[in-house]
């Protein structure tokens, strides 16, 4: 994983997190070893933040691939290899 | 205590109409729904508002008409779930419209389909005729009464269908079911407190969005479904052409659409044959 490209990532993912999250949350503290299921969302607003991921980083993601995904720094390897 | 009486009522209840024929049973579950309909005097009350706001009737006697013939429909709607078997068996008993759109997405294992209705005519009947294609999970939201929804829930399975609780600490289990090429079957006409405001009947009501972002976000193929009955046990269930709505990269806006549609199509259903819906939800809160 390319790091310098990941912490970019990482920090573009923060912003959508921030903006879509209907959730309270401390999103500077998101780091790459963070569990998704720590992040609170539930089975619709996991949708809402997938649709802004998407649209943030101009990719289309395999929803098969999404929901084997378990840390936000899965997340942010599936983002690179589909071309983020 | 109590809830150890109502299983043995609902127990009760299901040996009467296990033993009686199946016209005899929608008989008997419809004098039920009428009775119902003259003791429930709030539900009723919320139902002839909502017929009368819908513009489904001209007064309010035509909308007391309808209500009592949805609530004999929904006693209907309970028997003929428990005894599905012989809609389900009887090609006779059931006519079927599939676009070929859609019968393709059937067809196919691969490919997860999400079927959307709402609370008219008999939408269990649909959700277990389809599951002769591919499973087919439902969703249903928890009884007060343990005991009950256990009961309900082996009653109401059939084939491959199956009904999946509202709430699950897994956020990813509809992308899931959908990966594994199954059909997601959602009801979209109850108050949905984190829903949008989008028209049904002209009337701002919080819809659910569910069906739409998993459309736009799996792009999961998505049809809307309507199996009103035709006579005792009979059914005609049509599945509307595929609706496709293409992301604009606007979520809002692109979840609107897509709800609009559906709401439409409901009201096209409701408005041909207002007794055959669940009219004493409080839809417009």
């Amino acid at each position: 994983m390319d790091s310098d490209g990941a912490s970019e990532i990482l920090a573009r993912l923060r912003d959508v997190l921030r903006e879509s999250a209907v959730e309270e949350h401390d999103w500077d503290a998101v780091v790459a070893e963070t569990p998704i299921e720590s992040l609170g969302f539930d089975s619709l607003t996991i949708l809402d933040v997938l649709y802004d991921v998407e649209e943030e980083f101009g990719i289309a993601l395999d929803p098969k691939q999404v929901v084997k995904t378990r840390t936000i720094g899965e997340i942010i390897a599936l983002l690179q290899q589909n071309g983020a | 205590m109590l809830h150890l009486l109502e299983y043995w009522a609902a127990r009760l209840a299901l040996f009467g109409v296990d033993l009686l024929p199946p016209a005899a049973a929608s008989r008997w579950a419809a004098a039920l729904g009428s009775l119902w309909w003259t003791a429930d005097r709030p539900r009723r009350r919320v139902a002839v508002s909502n017929i009368l706001r819908a513009g489904v009737a001209g007064d309010g006697r035509q909308a007391r008409a309808i209500g009592r013939g949805a609530s004999r429909h929904m006693g209907m709607v309970l028997v003929e779930s428990m005894k599905s078997a012989r809609v389900l068996e009887d090609p006779e008993r059931m006519r079927v419209d599939i676009p070929g759109d859609v019968a393709a997405v059937l067809e196919d294992p691969d490919r997860g389909l999400i079927v959307v209705s709402g609370h008219f005519g008999n939408w269990e009947i649909a959700g277990q005729w389809l599951s002769r294609y591919k499973p087919v999970a439902g969703i249903s939201r928890p009884m007060n009464n343990p005991r009950v929804q256990k009961l309900a829930l082996e009653r109401r399975q059939r084939r491959a269908f199956r009904m999946i609780p509202k709430y699950d600490p897994d956020p990813g289990r509809f992308l899931k079911l959908l990966g594994n090429g199954e059909i997601l079957a959602l009801l979209v006409d109850q108050h949905a407190r984190q829903g949008i405001d989008v028209p049904f009947f002209g009337h701002p009501a919080k819809t659910h969005t569910t069906a739409a972002m998993l459309h736009l976000v799996a792009r999961t193929p998505l049809t809307f479904a309507v199996c009103r009955r035709t006579a005792p046990m009979t059914f005609e269930l049509t599945l509307s052409p595929l609706i496709e709505q293409q992301r604009s990269g606007d979520r809002n806006a692109d979840v609107e659409a897509i709800v609009r549609t559906l709401n439409s199509l409901l009201e096209e259903a409701i408005r041909r044959d207002p007794e055959q819906y669940l009219w004493g939800h409080r839809r417009w809160r």
